[in-house]
Parts: structure tokens; sequence; C-alpha cells
């Protein structure tokens, strides 16, 4: 008798699960041993940044990969047939060079907070590391990759990885520094070229980040995967490095004193991507997207970051205003054969969207929390249905609305790509520009509203119905304005959605896409402006640069909920304003309350 | 007359199954307050392990034998629901225990969405729909009634009959036996329980073992029940069943049985009576609990909201 | 002989509030010993810490000089230490017989049956209504049920947290003759009380708390005598 295949694949699965375990194991008692070997041993900061320092030098002459990998050989000549010009750096080992050289020189300026900055050049050059050491055994399909049978080795990557290792141990020796506080009292003008300057390296950055590793028209190709997560993390490694230093604090509490500057010249700096090598019309039309769910996604987080209610369905106001306006744009396949101007069109669009979230939000008046989430579902769940199903015609079910006109205004069609001061622009840039307006309007809407009177009461139903209401707050009719003017939001957003991707589907308004909404809030941080633009961003630029991993967007996105509610449920940008509700109150010596039991007695004192 | 009866048979066997599923629901929300979002997918991922056990894990000269066929995937199912409740409870909610109600809400929400993706990319052939060997336990009874016959499925006599009589067992379970009482003086007062000496974290892990078993024991017999299996089947059934529980009471064990075969029925009546038809039976179940939800917040069984003291 | 419980510099903090602030004391095998002070002094607080359910920021807790500041709270009846808490927290929807069942849930002996008619013998109105739910009991009655409950686990100490509160005159002396009965059987007694005049009349040894600190200590009677202690807590002055 024959057996079964499983047994052996379980067996084989077992055994890899214990390997890891393993191996976590080895690493967590490592960590320990280590950070504890040089806890009281600040004199080994000088001697482990130069030696961790010139590893990553090494390491970033050295080759990575052994042989071209079936996509062709690894960019930045990596690979050691290619390896005749080690002088030749670019790329992510020019970053590895870089780091290297920066751990070496920073290690002897005083007065700078050394282990916290070499902490954040260690975690970003340890991302480089780790990007440019996995993709190659992904894609090169083991460890040939790296280590080729006739004993050719290509030991960039594991020496680089060890040099970041080293990099972040220095932290471990002795206590952080505290975080420098610089002089916010600055005149005027300096406050001003600090923002300008600062905001032009913001637009720089981006531009070239989006662009890392692109074709000429800004599409991905084979490496843009890599090459884009490399040159993400090592930023993330500078921008760490500067935050370090004070500087990052320091521009933050300038930008507070001198806002409208600050705002405007942010805006000024987003109209001006287009400028930039970002300026394809690929990318016109990805920060299109991007535009259309930051905006959903500030309206969504005036329901759950600012009011606390969980909305599962949230997409459906998106396509509620998607579906408005596509009938009543003229498009053929409409219900209604009118055709609206868009500024009609899109009032249109956010007050019925709006309606539809007051009744949405109704139930709020009888239904709390969990079951509030639940009720949210069902109305997206019903609004698919509905839609689905051609409900009144109003929808297309599954042959769509298609053909809905681009915006048109004095003549322009915003899809067509036209000249400013002998400067082509890609096509898409008139939506891009509207779209910056309308994104930059719903913040304005939040940022109103969130220092308001509803705003204020808003948060008090956050933090204890109860007492909100005992406190003379009408928790009602505020709960209900929430789902009110976040789904006018998001109905507004849906309009612009409609005419820029011309055909309107009930399948781009599903559970997944409510989920990447809420996902967006809550990786940006909730409650907070920008949170909801960057974390809209990260969601849609990562799946673009990492076509080879699509199949796992979802997946990545499901572990990244789990993962960041457990270690940073604030989010990137956390609110400062208020008592973080999802970071707890964990401060100092806490007592634990309810059920928190630790599982042995040594973990029991926290 | 006959399609009404065969739709209320119809009805009574999905109802058996959310009702199962449903027990999971209410025994976790009653302990710990938390919507276990993902458990909807526990019973997903298991139906896929029944099926891997049958396809990859039993000698093929057996497999047409279901005397050792379904004894086989029923462990495989419960194994693989009880490992992943218990993998969910420790390293996804556990954490998150004092953490505001939002956190743990979203952490099932990203669970369920793990696992579910987890299964389309790696389960071969699970992007689509998996067809499921039918080699045993396809027996139709057919009764003649009225205006025509009946026709009922073995397996959907067998879910009916195993759901009713789990749930009975559940329910003597919780109210006679020790670990019935630390599980219940947990839900009421989990401070005072302690007290008396209950391990919470050991009750806790049990009540997830006992709904992974129940969702395990579903995921088979919808398994035999069914020709094909996908992995959007966590997501409806799972909301069916936690409609269900919140419809019967939340917590309560009579509640979430009652809740699941009444649900079970009106979607299959909605589907044939109702305007839209099959295409809005769906919509009829959350018009059903939103309503519930809005009058009767606490569920046709369920005790109103707890207050400690 | 070291005294069966003794706490040592205990300090415990909600947050950044401290509700307990360098409080000693110290319970003798077979005493009554009883901690008494106004609302909010921390007396509650001391009991949850020693019964695990607070972790204290420093000091130490001995039950028979094992330390257990340490120990989770549910292996903390295992140890000899009943906890009866403030306002009963009787599983109100559970019957008597259920409550009492779990008071004796770490018991793995066989005289958990012959326990309960004990205590149905101690309080007959138990025993007649033993299938009715908990929650359905007078206050008198339902402070009855949580210290038979207590009792149930045969602990060395039992602590018992306001038992007279919301009581009428009656009932109060009917739990205190109780108490005095439970340490004429053996059992030692930790007593938190507002109702100062009847516990340290029943106490071989008094603890005054006043915001987190105790202040004045000495045997019973002596403390009922003292000027301090009739001013701020008798009513008299």
């Amino acid at each position: 008798m024959n057996i079964p295949p499983g047994w052996s694949w379980l067996g084989q699965f077992l055994l890899y699960v214990a390997a890891g375990l393993l191996v976590i194991w080895l690493l967590v008692t490592g960590y320990r041993a280590l950070a504890r070997f040089l806890g009281g041993r600040p004199g080994l900061v000088r001697p482990l940044a130069i030696a961790g320092g010139v590893l990553a030098v090494v390491g970033a002459l050295l080759p990575w990969v052994t042989f071209p990998l079936n996509d062709g050989p690894y960019p930045d000549l990596a690979t050691l047939q290619f390896f005749d010009a080690p002088f030749a750096v670019t790329g992510f080992r020019l970053f590895t060079l870089i780091t290297g050289v920066a751990a070496i020189a920073l290690s002897f300026v005083p007065r700078i907070p050394v282990r916290r900055v070499l902490r954040a050049l260690g975690l970003g050059l340890a991302g480089v590391a780790l990007v440019n050491t996995i993709f190659p055994l992904i894609d090169g399909g083991g460890f040939g990759a790296i280590t080729a049978a006739d004993g050719a080795f290509a030991f960039g990557g594991i020496v680089t990885l060890v040099a970041s290792l080293v990099l972040f141990f220095v932290s471990k020796a002795g206590d952080l520094e505290p975080l420098p506080r610089w002089n916010t009292k600055v005149p005027r003008l300096v406050a001003y070229a600090a923002l300008l300057v600062s905001f032009l390296v913001l637009l720089f950055a981006v531009a070239r980040l989006l662009n890392s590793g692109s074709d000429s028209g800004g599409g991905s190709t084979t490496y843009s995967g890599p090459i884009f997560l490399s040159l993400l993390v090592f930023f993330a490694g500078l921008f760490g490095a500067l935050h370090a230093i004070g500087f990052a604090g320091w521009l933050s509490a300038v930008s507070d004193d001198h806002k409208l500057f600050s705002v405007l010249v942010l805006l000024l700096a987003a109209l001006a991507l287009p400028f930039t090598e970002a300026g394809t019309d690929y990318w016109m039309t990805i920060a299109a997207n991007i535009g259309v769910y930051a905006a959903t996604a500030i309206g969504l987080n005036i329901v759950v970051g600012l009011a606390g209610l969980l909305d599962l369905g949230y997409v459906a106001f998106l396509g509620i205003g998607a579906f408005v306006a596509a009938n009543l744009s003229g498009a053929a396949a409409a219900e209604f054969h009118i055709h609206l101007p868009f500024v009609v069109a899109a009032l249109v669009s956010a007050t019925v969207a709006g309606v539809f979230g007051a009744i949405v939000g109704s139930p709020t008046l009888r239904v709390r929390g969990d079951y509030l989430a639940i009720v949210t579902l069902a109305f997206g769940e019903i609004f698919k249905k509905a839609a689905q199903n051609n409900i009144g015609g109003l929808t297309g079910g599954a042959n769509a609305i298609p053909g809905v006109p681009p915006i048109s205004w004095f003549g322009a069609s915003f899809d067509e790509s036209f000249t400013i001061g002998g400067v082509q622009l890609p096509s898409g840039v008139l939506y891009y520009v509207l779209i910056i307006v309308l994104v930059s309007v719903v913040m304005l809407v939040f940022a109103n509203l969130k220092n308001s009177r509803i705003g204020r009461a808003w948060i008090a139903i956050r933090e204890d119905e109860d007492a909100a209401r005992a406190m003379g707050i009408k928790t009602g009719q505020a709960k209900i304005l929430a789902f009110l003017i976040g789904a006018t939001l998001a109905g507004l957003a849906g309009s612009v959605f409609a005419h820029k991707t011309s055909t309107v589907a009930y399948d781009s308004f599903q559970f997944p896409e409510s989920v990447t909404l809420l996902a967006a809030v809550i990786l940006g941080g909730m409650g907070t402006i920008p949170g909801a633009v960057i974390g809209a961003s990260l969601l849609l630029i990562l799946p673009e640069k990492l076509r080879d991993f699509s199949d796992y967007r979802l997946l990545l996105f499901g572990l990244a909920l789990v993962l960041i509610m457990r270690f940073r449920p604030q989010g990137i940008v956390p609110d400062r304003h208020r008592r973080a509700e999802l970071a707890g109150e964990a401060e100092g010596g806490v007592p634990i309350e309810e059920l928190n039991v630790p599982d042995s007695p040594q973990g029991a004192t926290r | 007359m006959a399609t009404l009866l065969q739709q209320l048979t119809s009805g009574l066997v999905l109802g058996a199954l959310i009702a199962l599923i449903a027990l999971g629901y209410t025994m976790v929300y009653g302990i710990i307050q938390l919507i276990n979002f993902a458990h909807g997918e526990v019973f997903m991922v298991s139906v896929f392990g029944a099926l891997a056990t049958y396809k990859w894990f039993i000698p093929q000269s057996w497999q047409g034998t279901w005397q050792i066929a379904l004894p086989c995937m029923l462990v495989g199912a419960v194994l693989v629901a009880v490992v992943l409740a218990v993998l969910m409870e420790r390293f996804a909610y556990r954490p998150l225990r004092n953490a505001p109600r939002l956190a743990p809400l979203i952490t099932a929400l990203g669970v369920s969405v793990m696992l579910k993706e987890f299964v389309r990319n790696f389960f071969p052939g699970a992007t689509a729909a998996v067809s499921v060997p039918r080699a045993f336990v396809d027996k139709a009874i057919t009764f003649a009634v009225p205006g025509g016959t009946v026709v009922i499925q073995s397996t959907g006599i067998l879910l009916v009959v195993v759901s009713i009589i789990g749930a009975v067992l559940l329910q003597t379970y919780i109210t006679r036996s020790r670990m019935g009482r630390a599980m219940r003086a947990t839900a009421q007062d989990p401070d005072t329980a302690r007290l008396m000496g209950v391990d919470p974290n050991r009750t806790i892990v049990l009540t997830f073992v006992i709904g992974g078993a129940l969702a395990g024991l579903a995921a088979v017999l919808y398994g035999i029940h069914i020709n094909t299996v996908d992995t959007e089947a966590g997501f409806l059934n799972g909301i069916f069943a936690f409609t269900a529980a919140v419809l019967g009471g939340v917590g309560s064990i009579k509640g979430a049985v009652i809740g699941g075969f009444t649900i079970g029925v009106i979607k299959t009546m909605a589907g044939q009576y109702f305007p839209g038809g099959t295409e809005y039976d769906l919509v009829w179940i959350f018009v059903l609990l939103i309503v519930v939800l809005v009058f009767r917040p606490q569920g046709l069984f369920g005790e109103p909201e707890r207050v400690r003291a | 002989m070291s005294p069966l419980l003794e706490v040592t510099n205990l300090s415990v903090a909600y947050g950044a509030i401290e509700a307990v602030r360098d409080v000693s004391f110290s319970v003798a095998e077979g005493q009554i010993v009883s901690l008494i002070g106004s609302n909010g002094a921390g007396k509650t607080t001391t009991l949850r810490t020693i019964s695990g359910l607070l972790r204290p920021k420093s000091g130490t807790v001995r039950f028979e000089d094992q330390p257990i500041e340490k120990l989770p709270a549910h292996t903390i009846l295992g140890r000899g230490i009943a906890h009866c808490p403030e306002g009963r927290r009787l599983f109100g929807r559970m019957t008597v017989e259920e409550n009492l069942h779990l008071g004796a849930y770490v018991r793995k002996d066989n005289g958990v049956a012959a326990d309960m008619s004990r205590v149905y013998d101690l309080f007959p109105v138990l025993g007649q209504r033993r299938h009715q739910k908990a929650g359905l009991f007078s206050g008198g009655e339902q402070q009855m049920l949580a210290i038979g409950r207590a009792m149930m686990s045969k602990p060395r100490l039992l602590m018992l947290d306001e038992p007279s509160m919301g009581l009428s005159p009656i009932m109060t002396q009917r739990i205190f003759d109780t108490i005095r009965e439970l340490q004429s059987q053996g059992t030692t007694i930790l007593l938190v009380e507002q109702n100062a005049l009847a516990a340290l009349a029943l106490s071989d040894r008094g603890y005054v708390v006043d915001l987190g600190r105790t202040t004045l200590e000495g045997p019973g009677r002596d403390l009922l005598a003292d000027q301090r202690v009739r001013a701020a807590y008798l009513g008299e002055g």
C-alpha cells in the first residue's frame, strides 16, 4: 500500500516549523545575551560603529549574487559574473557604502546621540541587506543564488547584514540618549528657508522613489520591487537618523509655528510633482487613484478615527458617489440620459452619499461597538448585492456603466496631455490637480472639524460614550453627523473616481476595498490628517512596485493589520493630541487589570 | 406545498450548519466579548483541511470506504480548526486583551483576510472552486407529499442530527461540568473567577478549542454535503452564523441553535418567495440582523448587557 | 514564629496615581486582624494586591514565608488565601450551589459535598434555596453566600472586604458573629471595614490605613480607645 503524499509533506512542514522556531529562539536568546553584554559598556560605541561601518563598506564592494537570475542580471552590477568594476558602486550598493562611511564618520562627531543615530542607520541598512538578499534567494530559487556550487561566493548581502546588526547593537551599549531639542525660536526667514528646502527635498525624494526601477514611462520592471524597497528603507534609515539628531522634531515644531506657510509649500510641492521625473501618464493615474482613496480614507477617519465607530462597509459610499456621478454624466449606459456639469454632479453625488451615510449611521443610536461594525458590514454587503443586480437599472450590474466621459472644463478634456511653458505635461495631469484640490479640501474639512465643537464631541464619544452623554453631548446626533460627513466626502471622491476610470462597476466596491480603506487609516494613524494620505499612498504604491508579489497582496495586508495592532496601534503618524486610544495607557507601573494574566510567575512584573 | 416543504427542509439543513458555526461565535463572545471575525474562516480552512485529508492523507484504496474516510476527515478537520483557533487566541488576541475594543476586532479582520488568502494561494486549485469527491454518503431520500416530492440528502439529515446532538452535549458540558462552570464564571466576572482559582487563560483557550472543534465538525459535514467549495465559504457562512448568534442572543447556546435554524429557513424561503429571489436572500438576512440589533440588541434569548460592579 | 501573612512596604499604583504607598502589616496565625480607614484609603487595593489581581509597584507580600506578590491571581487561592471581595461579587446568574462549587474549584479531594452541607448548616437559608439564582438574594443572604463560597476552599487565611456594606445592623451583627465563629474554628481572618467600631471590637489587632499608608496600629481594644481613631472614624471628637 502506498503512503499518501500528504504525510511526507506534513513531515516536511513540521520540520520547517520546528527549524523556524529554533532559529527564532536562537535569535531572541542571542539578542538578549548580546544586549545584556553590551549594557554597561558605552566605551564600545566607537569600536562597534567603526567595525560596522567598515563591514558595510566591504559589503558594498563585494558581489551579492552568484549568477544572472532568470529575470536577467541583478541590478547595480551586483552579480559575480559582471563583477569587473567593484568600485562602480550604484543603487543599493551605494546606499550600503554611504551608510558605512556615515557610521564611521558620525561616531567621531561630538554631542550627537550616536546610539540613536546608528540604531536608525543600522535598521535602514538591515532593510537594504535583507531586501537584496531575500529577493535573489526567491528569484534565483534558493541559496545557489548567493553561493554557487563551485565555491564561488557572493558574500555582499551576508557581510552587509552583519554590518547592519553591528551598527544596530551599538545602540545597546548604554541607554539611548534623550532626543535633542533644537531651538525652535528662529527668524522667520530661516524657518521659511528650512521648510522650503525640506519640502523640495521631500518632493524629489518622492519622485525618485516612485520612479526607482521604473522604465521610461514609469511602469514597473523586473527588478523594480527590490530597487524600490532598497531606496525606501534607505530613506527610512536616513529619516530615522534625522529624527535621532532632533532635526525632524525641530522641523515639525517649526512647521507648526508657520502653519500657513508649510501648508502652502506642501501644496505647491504636491502640484509640482508632474514637473519632476514622476510626471508620467502612469504615475498620474496612480496618483489620482491614491487621491481618491486618500479622500475616502479621510472621510472614514472621521467615523473611525475621531468618533471611534468602526465601519466595515465604507467603500459603499465611494460606490454610491461613483454610480450617481456616472448616471448624471450622460454615459450611454446610464439610467438618466442627462449630462450635468461635473461640479453639479459631484455635489449631487456627495449629497446622495451623505444621505445614505446618515441612514447607515442611524442604527448607531441603538447599536454599539462591535455590533455596529457588523451592521455596517451588512450595509456594505447589501449595497454590493444591489449594485451587482443592477438595482433600478442604476448600476449596470455585471455590465457596469462604461463610457463615463472624462471631465471637461472650458473645452479642455481632463484626460488629455498638454504643455505649459514648453514643458510637456503627462495626460491625466488635470485629474491629478483636481485630486490634489479635492484632497486638500477634504483635509481642510477634517482639520476644521477635528478642532471644532463637534470634533471634541466625537472624541468624547470615542473615549467614553456614556460620559459624553452625561456631559450633555447629543451623542446620537453627533454619531449620525460623523457618518453623514464621512460619507459625503467619500461620495465626492466617488464622483471623481467615476470620471477618471470611465467605467463604474460594482466589483470596485467590495469588502476587500473596505478593508483597504480601513488599513490605510490604521496604517497611517487613526485620527490624524496626514495619516490617511500616507496610508493610502503606501497601500497603492507598494502593489504597483511589487507586481511579483501581487498574489500575496491581501495576505500581507492581513498580516500587516495584525502586526500593527500588536506593535504600533497608533500607526505611522500617531495623533499626539489625544490620549492614544489604541495605544492604551501602558505608561509606568500599570496594574494588571481584568484578564491580563502573565503566563508565568517570572513574567508577572512589567 | 411540495416546494414549500422542500425549501423548509433545505433551510433546516443550512440552519444546522449555521448553528454549528454560530456556537463558536457565541461561546467566544460570551467569554471575552470579542467578535471572533475569523471564526468563519477557521471553518473554511478546516473544510479544506478535510478535503486535504481525504485527497492526500488517506490511501486511495480506502477513500471509497466512508467508515474509514469519514472519521479520518473528521480528525483532520478538527485538528486543523483547533490548532488554528488556539494559535489565533495565543498570538493575535491574547496580547490585546487590555487594548481598546477596536484593536482586537481589527486584528480579527486581519486574521480572517490572512486565512482566506493563505488557502487561496497555497491550496492547489483553491483560486477557483474546488470540487469535492462524492464517493460516499450520497444517498437521497425522497418523500412523496401532496403536489410532488421532497428530496433530502442523507448528509443533510446527518448535519441536522449532529448539530442538535452537539448543541445538547455542549449545553450539558457548560452547565454541569467543573470547567463549564469555570467558563461561565469567567464570562460573568473574570476577576472574581480568578479569586476562585480559575485560570482565565486556560478557560479562554478551552473556549476557542471547543469553538474550533465545532467548526471542524461543521466543516466535514459541509464538505460531504456540497459539490464544490471555495474560499468564499468562510465569509458568507461566517456572517450567517454570526447573525444567527446575534439573533439568538450572543452567549446563549440555545439562542445560537434556534438562530441558526431561523436564518437557514429564512434564507431558503426568501430565495423562493421574496422579491428578488436568491439574488437578494442575503439582503433579507442582513435586514433581519439590523432590525434585531436595533430593536432587541440582546437578541431573542440573550441577557441584557451585563453590569459589573 | 513568623506571621502567616506579612506585607512589607507595599506600594500600588494605577497608572500615575498611587493608591497604596508604603503599607506594612502582618497577620498572625489564628488572629482576626482588621484594616480600617476611610473611603479611598487603599484598603481594597491592598487586598486585591495580596490576591494577585493587582501588581505592586514595590514592596513584598509573604504568605507562610513565601513571597507571593508576583504570583498570578488564580494560584493564590491554592496557596490558602481566600478573598471575599468588596460588593460580594457573586455569580448572579448561577445558583447557590454552583457558586459554592466554584468556591471549591481548586479542590481535588472528596470532601466538597460535606463542606457544602456544613455551609448550609451555618446558613440554613442558603440550603433551602440552593437551586435559586444568587442574583435574586438579599444583601445579607448574598454576603452569607459570599463567605460560604470563600470557605469552600478551606482557606488558612480568609480576607473579607467590607462584609457589612449595605447590610442592616442585625444582619451586620450576624455576619460578625459568623466571623468570630470561623476564627474559633481555626481560620485566620483579615478584615477590611469602614465600620471601625464593630471591626475593632472583634479584632486581635488593627491597622489604620489613611491615604495609602498605615498610620496607626495596635491591639483592637487599644485602637478602639485611641482618641485619634475615635475622632476620625467613630464620629466622636
